[in-house]
């Protein structure tokens, strides 16, 4: 049975009973149940208002739970969270883009997921609901491993959460081909700028271990670093955290040489100017 | 268990009782509604030969719920030209060659349609290469492809233009 | 006249509507079967037990078949008889068909077929090139092995020798519409079998071998294919095979489909290869002679490999005399998919190991490759000069390179654009361009001589409407199209009278996979003839009727001409019928002038060569390996275009997939011999941003001097090769990082560019 709930109360009440599977854009779900057994019940999130939409209000962009790539992309959002916006415009293609959600992408938990990244250099938040009420998690502690996460049975993801603030963003992606890839290695970074040097850097990294990194011992080397330090900077950096391996899209070494180059391209993007269009 | 729903497929009202929750809208169209025109490629939302557009969007059908579509309005190949008149974006295609085999066109077509309508590509080459890269063609018509969209994007706007005048 | 002319396909108004039909949008009786096969899970072992309760008692299934519940032959190889259709107990690839489930749906079929509890007793695989060589595993006793003069002397004697290894990888074809077949049982034990297949009559073949009945049993149509590409010229047998045989026994029609995964997992793929090569040359960079290992891994199966190993020796030369050549191939066995035809048919490994060969003269001697190139070409045509022989003994006749080589240089503004590149290398040191020149000479003909034939059938209605039909099957390259276009243009009336109509085996029998580039070639002189005899006819009726010479009649402009008298097409033709003049010929054809004994490797295999040369140039990141392609020019040899537009297309296509072959598209098999790269998310096809976005493509307009249809040239294959100068350009601007020769192999995936530029700039 598919359910189609209208509200958020009415999408819990229906998650109380075990083995429902939750369905947004689906664009991950069908392929993984089409073999296997039909599930007793699915839960459409896609009509429950309070997912869908991106607001700022207290100084924090919430990004329901359901809004799709395409949202994402095409909403107005400031500089910062340029990197975000580039990434979605990776998310497989434009297709996927319109029904994919940034729950879903995270949900999913792939390595390799692309909006991972660029969420975790803007420190964002999972915000979850539940049996027990609403809490909230850094997105770094939800993800747990490779298609693990932190939620637990009854819950659902209903909003990302992300401090707002000044600075730019970018991303980047290395892959076998321009669009349509997934990716070997993405990195995504927000820096502030003053007086020519970055004042505050996040950097995170994906595809390179289970989960997706910040790159912390980088971020506290770039404060105060003008654009001609990066390259250098970037090279010598710690990447101990990261634990790329070989798989059909590319080798360890590769994954793990590319690194210091993407990232430093990355950073000097987000110092240059937004790029969005 | 059994679930109907009620939606518009090319303008007609369907009414369709679904005995699987994981029918796709691809499987829908083809097994069910004799819609044969959208292509099964990939059956993975990788290639692009099933797209269709739902509520005005494009996306890969085969990707899609259709019990998730109730009420939802879906255009197909089957469902762009006006009788006898082709669509401005089928003419172009036709017009600049955009296909070999054929058999990725109807989602070529629909996915252009999709573009055209989302406005952000205009007739700039590089905007339209990357705003189709979801639709392989395996034939590399890609220089067809991408003309007939520069063109077909021309056209309607020109016409819209004529008709707000 | 029709010929020569830039029409579209001539289903393009059914392909933008969406209503040209493939083989699963046939409409099917509601009692249809879906079958699918259970897959092996491992690449070498016996099977010690079959247990298939749990597919049997799956839902929806009907019939469960194993290799002992198929009545007649168990064979689906299109060459040596093996190749079971279901595993006769051993298993020879992970993936190969173990047995055979029919259901209600396809999805019911799907579903059980995974079902199967196999016991194998598990052998150690061989699974790379290494592994075959090393273990002796290989079709046929020892390596075939062509010579001309002495090569190895000639390599001792010269001024300068060089030595390397080339590795390539293989394609999977991913036409679009993935394989796919139905069969309606038809009285007396006859069945109809809907392929989506390039060789008709092979299917017929085989069908009628498995169902134990002559061919006249078997009826096969195929209308179109969503791309084949070579990859349906025999993988499509086994769904023909089983839908047959299932339909027959159950009384039901069937039809299979494989998911893509499935397809990219059972289908055979192009041959990877190895390439060694020692060449001996002069300061000038004149080879003086060459030694050519060739080293193809062919799968488990004879399938088509032969042929295609014998094509890759064929243009181990490519565009360039060699005075001592000596070319030997090894036919490897292995446990993996059984390669099969693909675009080219083994030319392209060949080639690319002679280009490869120009390349790293061109970088020993610090000379231009262009230069190398021409000073070691074959001699113009009508030139007087003591050899311009291949390897194999055909002489090369109509060499064109020379004059496409000097125009192409001109149109592309090779020279400048190489100093340019030169600069921006000496500017820049982390995104380096590279630009290459590759020529293409392609032999065109089947290299089994007795393929080159074909056959058409034509009918003229008293309305004065054509209907025709011939041996050659759609596949997107507008071979109808052409046909078509030759039909008009014998009787003198507009396309819009021609009707083609699904090729058939009941119409025209004994045909030739449209394949090797033939299918205009042959199959429009066999509806030439066809159309000739039909007009020759109703010239004579209509001069007797007029007291006129038959040979003055004339078809035009949709009207006959007879003496004073002029009539519309339509009414010449209800005048024949009730002058009771027969309006139906069949057309055949065969290819003339050709010979060839394989064993000794000497004849002359083609009737004429194809021409191409390529220009393209490339940016590479050196510190990530990524890479685009920046402009591409081309000029090719059509002849005399049929169809200027349809042959640009197929060579843009062509160049785009070649591109694609050497740089994007890599196959990974794991330790146990499976195919990881089974998807479109993990193998990677050009995309629409990744055509080059500077790409001109220019048709070289002369005739062929041998007497082809309207004196054109075949186009399919030949433009495939282009691609070859996307992976040498990427080579040069790895050369542009250092020193040493870069040696990059293929596919130069972003990865392997790093190592390259690593190696060479040594950091």
């Amino acid at each position: 049975m598919l359910y189609r709930p209208e509200s958020l109360d009415a999408a819990l009440a229906l998650m109380a009973e075990p083995g429902a599977v939750l369905l947004a854009g689906g664009t991950d779900v069908y392929p993984a149940l089409r073999d296997g057994m039909p599930p007793d019940r699915m839960i459409d999130l896609t009509r429950v208002a309070d997912l869908r939409g991106i607001a700022l209000a207290d100084g924090t962009w919430r990004i329901g739970g359901a809004t799709t790539w395409t949202d994402i992309v095409k909403a107005e959002l400031p500089p910062r969270l340029a990197g975000l916006q580039l990434a979605g415009r990776e998310v497989g293609s434009i297709q996927i883009q319109n029904a994919g959600t940034v729950a879903g992408n995270i949900c999913n938990a792939s390595p390799a997921a692309d909006g991972v990244p660029a969420l975790m250099a803007l420190d964002a938040a999972v915000e979850i609901a539940g049996p027990e009420g609403l809490r909230t998690l850094p997105l770094h502690t939800f993800l747990k491993g490779p298609r693990q996460t932190d939620l637990q049975p009854g819950e659902i993801v209903t909003a990302l959460l992300i401090p707002d603030g000044p600075g730019r963003g970018a991303f980047l992606k290395l892959g076998a081909r321009k669009y349509l890839v997934i990716s070997i290695a993405m990195i995504s970074a927000v820096v502030e700028i003053g007086a020519g040097k970055i004042t505050n850097a996040a950097v995170a990294v994906g595809a390179c271990s289970p989960v997706a990194r910040r790159l912390t011992a980088l971020e506290a080397q770039l404060t105060g670093a003008t654009a001609a330090d990066i390259p250098a900077l970037c090279a010598k950096a710690d990447l101990s955290d990261l634990s790329p391996i070989t798989d059909v899209r590319a080798s360890a070494d590769y994954r793990g040489e590319a690194v210091p180059t993407l990232v430093a391209r990355t950073v000097l993007t987000a110092m240059e100017a937004p790029h969005v269009a | 268990m059994s679930l109907s729903i009620s939606l518009s497929i090319n303008g007609a009202a369907r009414d369709i009782v679904l005995d699987d929750v994981r029918v796709t809208l691809l499987d829908l169209l083809r097994e069910r509604l004799a819609l044969p025109g959208t292509k099964k490629g990939c059956d993975r939302g990788q290639c692009g030969a099933c797209t269709v557009l739902v509520n005005g969007q494009r996306v890969n059908s085969c990707l899609t719920l259709a019990a998730t579509l109730d009420g939802a309005t879906v255009t197909t190949i089957e469902g762009l030209a006006q009788g006898d008149r082709l669509h401005p974006v089928q003419q172009a295609f036709l017009e600049h060659d955009g296909f070999q085999c054929g058999y990725c066109t109807p989602g070529q077509i629909m996915s252009a349609v999709g573009l055209i309508a989302e406005g952000h590509a205009g007739d700039d080459a590089d905007r339209i290469r990357e705003g189709m890269s979801g639709n392989l063609c395996r034939c590399s018509a890609y220089r067809g492809i991408t003309e007939a969209v520069q063109d077909a994007t021309r056209r309607m706007t020109a016409q819209a233009a004529e008709d707000a005048a | 006249m029709s010929v020569a002319r830039p029409l579209p396909h001539d289903a393009a108004p059914l392909h933008v509507s969406g209503k040209a039909r493939y083989v699963d949008d046939q409409p099917m009786p509601a009692d249809t079967l879906h079958l699918a096969f259970g897959l092996s899970t491992i690449a070498k072992g016996r099977i010690t037990a079959m247990d298939l309760a749990r597919v049997r008692a799956a839902p929806g299934v009907v019939a469960v078949l194993t290799a002992d519940d198929l009545p007649f032959a168990n064979d689906v190889s299109p060459s040596a008889h093996d190749e079971p259709l279901l595993s006769d107990g051993t298993v020879h690839y992970l993936g190969q068909a173990l047995f055979l489930v029919a259901a209600t749906s396809h999805l019911a079929a799907r579903k059980a077929a995974r079902l199967g509890d196999i016991t194998y007793e598990e052998e150690t695989p061989i699974l790379t090139i290494d592994q075959a060589m090393e273990a002796g595993s290989r079709f046929e006793d020892g390596p075939v092995i062509w010579s001309k003069g002495d090569a190895p002397a000639a390599i001792a004697k010269a001024a300068r020798t060089l030595s390397g290894v080339l590795e390539m990888g293989g394609q999977e074809h991913f036409y679009l519409e993935g394989q796919a077949a139905l069969a309606l049982p038809a009285e007396n034990g006859d069945v109809t079998v809907i392929s989506s297949t390039q060789h008709p009559t092979e299917i017929q073949h085989k069908v009628a071998e498995a169902i134990g009945k002559p061919m006249h049993a078997v009826r096969v149509e195929s209308r179109r294919m969503g791309g084949g590409f070579g990859g349906k010229e025999s993988q499509g047998n086994a769904l023909a095979v089983s839908c047959a045989v299932v339909a027959l026994a159950t009384g039901r029609p069937c039809k299979m489909r494989y998911d893509r995964d499935d397809d990219m997992t059972i289908t055979g793929k192009r041959h990877d290869a190895r390439i060694d090569y020692t060449v001996g040359f002069d300061d000038d960079g004149r080879i003086q002679g060459i030694e050519f290992v060739q080293m193809i891994r062919c799968g488990w199966s004879m399938d088509l490999s032969l042929p295609v190993a014998d094509r890759a020796m064929l243009h181990a030369d490519n565009a360039y005399l060699l005075p001592n050549a000596r070319i030997e191939s090894h036919r490897l066995k292995t446990n993996t998919q059984s390669a099969t035809a693909y675009r080219g048919f083994g030319g392209p490994q060949g080639m690319i190991g002679m280009e490869r060969v120009m390349d790293h003269i061109a970088h020993a001697l610090q000379m231009d490759p262009v230069e190398v190139r021409k000073r070691n070409y074959y001699a113009p045509a009508d030139t007087a000069v003591p050899d311009r022989t291949t390897p194999y003994g055909q002489e090369v006749e109509d060499f064109i390179l020379h004059e496409m080589t000097d125009a192409l240089l001109e149109t592309s503004d090779y020279s400048a654009r190489k100093q340019a590149v030169a600069e921006w290398n000496a500017q820049n040191r982390f995104v380096k361009k590279g630009i290459a020149f590759a020529p293409v000479k392609f032999g065109i003909s089947f290299t089994l001589t007795h393929l080159n034939q074909a056959g058409a059938l034509v009918h003229v209605y008293q309305d004065g409407s054509v209907q025709l039909n011939h041996g050659g099957t759609e596949m997107g390259q507008g071979l109808n199209q052409k046909v078509a276009q030759v039909a008009a243009s014998r009787f003198g009336i507009a396309m819009d009278h021609v009707r083609i109509t699904a090729t058939d085996t009941g119409k025209v029998p004994n045909t030739s996979a449209t394949a090797a580039s033939s299918g205009s070639d042959l199959n429009g002189m066999a509806v030439k003839v066809a159309c000739d005899t039909i007009r020759d006819r109703m010239a004579g009726y209509l001069a007797e009727t007029h007291q006129a010479d038959p040979a003055t009649v004339v078809f035009a402009d949709d009207t006959v001409t007879v003496g004073a008298a002029t009539y519309s097409f339509a009414e010449a033709a209800a005048l024949c019928y009730h002058g009771r003049v027969p309006l139906s010929s069949t057309g055949f054809y065969k290819t003339p002038k050709i010979e060839w004994d394989r064993v000794k490797g000497q004849g002359r295999p083609f009737y004429y060569f194809a021409y191409g040369a390529a220009v393209t140039e490339v940016a590479v990141d050196v510190l990530t390996g990524e890479n685009r392609i920046l402009r591409t020019d081309i000029l090719h040899d059509a002849g005399t275009s049929l169809n200027p537009a349809l042959d640009i297309g197929q060579v843009e296509g062509a160049y785009v997939q070649g591109a694609g072959w050497l740089t994007t598209e890599e196959l990974v098999w794991d330790a146990r011999g499976a195919l990881r790269t089974h998807a479109p998310s993990t193998y990677k096809i050009p995309a629409c941003s990744d055509r080059p976005p500077v790409f001109n493509v220019a048709l070289w307009d002369a005739p062929n001097r041998e007497d082809t249809i309207y004196r054109s040239k075949a186009v399919g294959e030949p433009p495939f090769m282009l691609g070859i100068s996307a992976f040498l350009a990427l080579g040069d601007a790895v050369a542009s990082c250092g020193t040493d020769y870069p040696s990059l192999d293929a596919p130069a995936t972003a990865e392997r560019i790093w190592h390259a530029v690593r190696r060479v700039a040594d950091v």
